[in-house]
């Protein structure tokens, strides 16, 4: 299988890596520095709402977040309200040089779910404003349909709330989105384990954004490896073509010469 | 015997780390001079601004083992200390009870775990039932699970500093506030002209970020509230999905609750975000929080390395001492022993293998 011609595209721009990840949380910056290198990643996602953005005054973090040589991609987490997050990513378009925004608006403030009225409200804007906008969206289909005629061409469902590392709570929904739109859906937020990761990618998801469960990791790097094998074996295994389960077990070797004792009734 | 020959040594930053040399040092027959931009009744430092908590376990959690093994110096190293400063008051060796709401209790799983996994047997907590939190702090009802740190303690930081302040007066230290340096090997430049010195000893914290290209200020907010209504005999801290705060009792009623972790060198006021953050915390411990009084919000820069781990450098006539992020009163009597050894020149240098190391990246950068 040729990995190398397997790139993900976002809004016409190709990247190689199908992980992405956040940077907050981690214990150090050496530890996200060593998690960035064992996740092989090209995307890192940043927050801005509480730095003070406009002063600049976290330029000393982002300085290293650049130094990784990763696309940057601020989000506009903590934001509630559309006017919000849209006057953040105004502000991170100034700082970063970047028209690319990973949108969040948020509904509740407990378990940091999307809202979805004010983010396609944000999404519309901005787009009209030509930013690449990447929203963290719930599985809903018809929010997701909504985003995509909105002019998203990438889209971030949960796969369950931030943080929670419960995995792909609604494997319904998210089948669903998978097989009814035709634009890159990257599993944002929720998920725990490599294994998660891995049944996302061979759902044929195109991609896997992470932060707690590396950053919260008592080996932040290793965890970041393992997830970056859990995604590219999962990718691959998409690409491979799954077999489709069966009701019975079915021998892969032939019974002719198995003595008859061994046969159940 | 030998006694030390006497030296004319400077200290720059007269915060945590830079009252605690220069006091060494007088009491070793050094001359010192020590400077600070700030007032030095009420310094600009973090030191300040912190809940003054020696938690070795606790910050082990959140950072690297190394913290653990330097931060049991400190309990051992401050009862020796404030016995000469005579001030063995300000020390409360209660440990430390950490505490999440029901919904919130694989918080309190996932911290017990990551304990277990840094430090291993035997455990340094005892887990409590609602009945076993009520015990320790009876003001604590919401609660049906907690651990208890009992090799943790605190100290009455802003006090532990006026004294230091008053011992380096003492000993006759000379103390110069509102005096910006800049610092270089074998000399000091202030805004009046340059002072040459045997030695200069460098830890203004972010004050010296300009000699460090990977320094950084990590941003952290605490309020301080006063209520004769509440009583906590030990820190508490409230494990959370998003925040792990933290309440440490002071004396008078007093308590300081911190503190947020921003990476920012934003200097300006507390954020309502955060003030509204840190006050339900406190809240939720004991809704008899409701009616305490702000009486002030504190805002500061930790200084920081990559590592988040301290690191003294060293070359003819200067040494450099930072890096001790949210560590200080933890980590203070283990990066003083060193430098301490380091001006001795003989002897082992404590904790070596971390303190001598250059910080990560800051020859590169």
């Amino acid at each position: 299988m040729n990995t190398r011609n397997d790139a993900l595209v976002l809004y016409g721009e190709a990247f190689t890596s199908r992980f992405l990840l956040g940077t907050a949380l981690y214990p150090s910056p050496r530890v996200m520095q060593e998690a960035i290198a064992a996740a092989g990643c090209d995307m890192l996602t940043l927050g801005l709402r509480r730095q003070n953005p406009a002063g600049g005054d976290g330029d000393a973090f982002w300085q290293i977040l650049r130094e990784s040589g990763c696309r940057l991609l601020p989000n506009t987490a903590g934001c509630r309200s559309a006017r919000e997050a849209i006057t953040l990513a105004e502000m991170s378009r100034e700082l970063f040089d970047t028209p690319w925004i990973k949108l969040e608006v948020i509904g509740d403030d407990y378990n940091l779910q999307p809202d979805p009225f004010g983010l396609l409200e944000a999404a519309r804007e901005l787009i009209d404003q030509g930013f690449k906008v990447l929203p963290y969206c719930t599985d809903d289909l018809v929010l997701c349909q909504r985003l995509h005629e909105a002019g998203c061409q990438a889209l971030m469902p949960w796969g369950a709330p931030i943080g929670t590392g419960r995995g792909l709570m609604n494997r319904y929904a998210l089948r669903t989105l998978r097989e009814r739109l035709d634009v890159p859906l990257i599993i944002d937020a929720g998920l725990g384990a490599p294994s998660q990761a891995a049944e996302a990618m061979e759902m044929g998801f195109d991609g896997v954004l992470l932060n707690t469960a590396v950053a919260r990791a008592r080996r932040p790097a290793q965890m970041a490896g393992a997830f970056a094998r859990a995604i590219e074996a999962g990718r691959e295994a998409h690409r491979a073509g799954l077999m489709e389960q069966r009701q019975t077990a079915s021998p892969s070797t032939p019974t002719l010469g198995q003595p008859f004792w061994h046969s159940k009734p | 015997m030998n006694t030390p020959s006497q030296r004319r040594i400077a200290v720059a930053g007269a915060g945590l780390l830079g009252r605690l040399l220069a006091w060494r040092l007088l009491r070793d027959g050094h001359a010192v001079t020590l400077y600070d931009a700030g007032a030095l009744d009420t310094p600009p430092a973090a030191a300040w601004a912190a809940a003054g908590m020696v938690a070795p376990l606790a910050e082990t959690v959140v950072s690297e083992r190394c913290v653990y093994d330097m931060g049991r110096v400190a309990l051992t190293r401050w009862p020796e200390w404030l016995a000469e400063l005579e001030a063995t008051e300000l020390w409360h060796r209660r440990g430390s009870l950490v505490v999440a709401h029901p919904q919130d209790e694989n918080e309190l799983t996932q911290f017990r775990r990551d304990l277990d996994d840094a430090l291993g047997a035997p455990p340094g907590y005892r887990e409590l039932d609602a009945a076993g939190v009520r015990a320790l702090e009876p003001g604590l009802t919401g609660f049906r699970h907690g651990l208890f740190l009992a090799d943790e303690a605190h100290l009455d930081n802003r006090e532990l500093l006026n004294r230091l302040l008053e011992a380096i007066h003492a000993l006759g230290g000379d103390c110069h506030g509102h005096t910006p340096v800049e610092t270089h090997p074998g000399e000091v430049t202030t805004p009046v002209g340059r002072r040459a010195f045997d030695l200069v000893i460098d830890c203004r914290g972010h004050g010296a970020r300009p000699r460090h290209p990977t320094l950084r200020g990590v941003r952290g907010e605490t309020l301080h509230v006063h209520t004769d209504e509440v009583h906590l005999s030990r820190p508490v801290r409230l494990m959370h999905p998003r925040y792990q705060l933290y309440v440490v009792p002071k004396p008078g009623g007093r308590f300081v609750i911190g503190a947020t972790s921003i990476e920012s060198e934003d200097r300006s006021p507390i954020s309502l975000q955060s003030s509204l953050e840190l006050a339900s915390a406190l809240y939720t411990l004991s809704p008899a929080f409701a009616e305490a009084r702000i009486l002030e919000q504190g805002v500061n820069l930790r200084p920081a390395f990559r590592d988040n781990l301290p690191h003294v450098s060293r070359e003819d006539g200067l040494i450099g001492a930072n890096g001790l992020f949210r560590h200080g009163y933890l980590l203070a009597p283990a990066v003083v022993d060193h430098v301490l050894a380091e001006i001795r020149d003989k002897g082992e240098r404590p904790f070596a293998a971390v303190l001598s190391e250059a910080a990560p990246q800051e020859s590169l950068a």
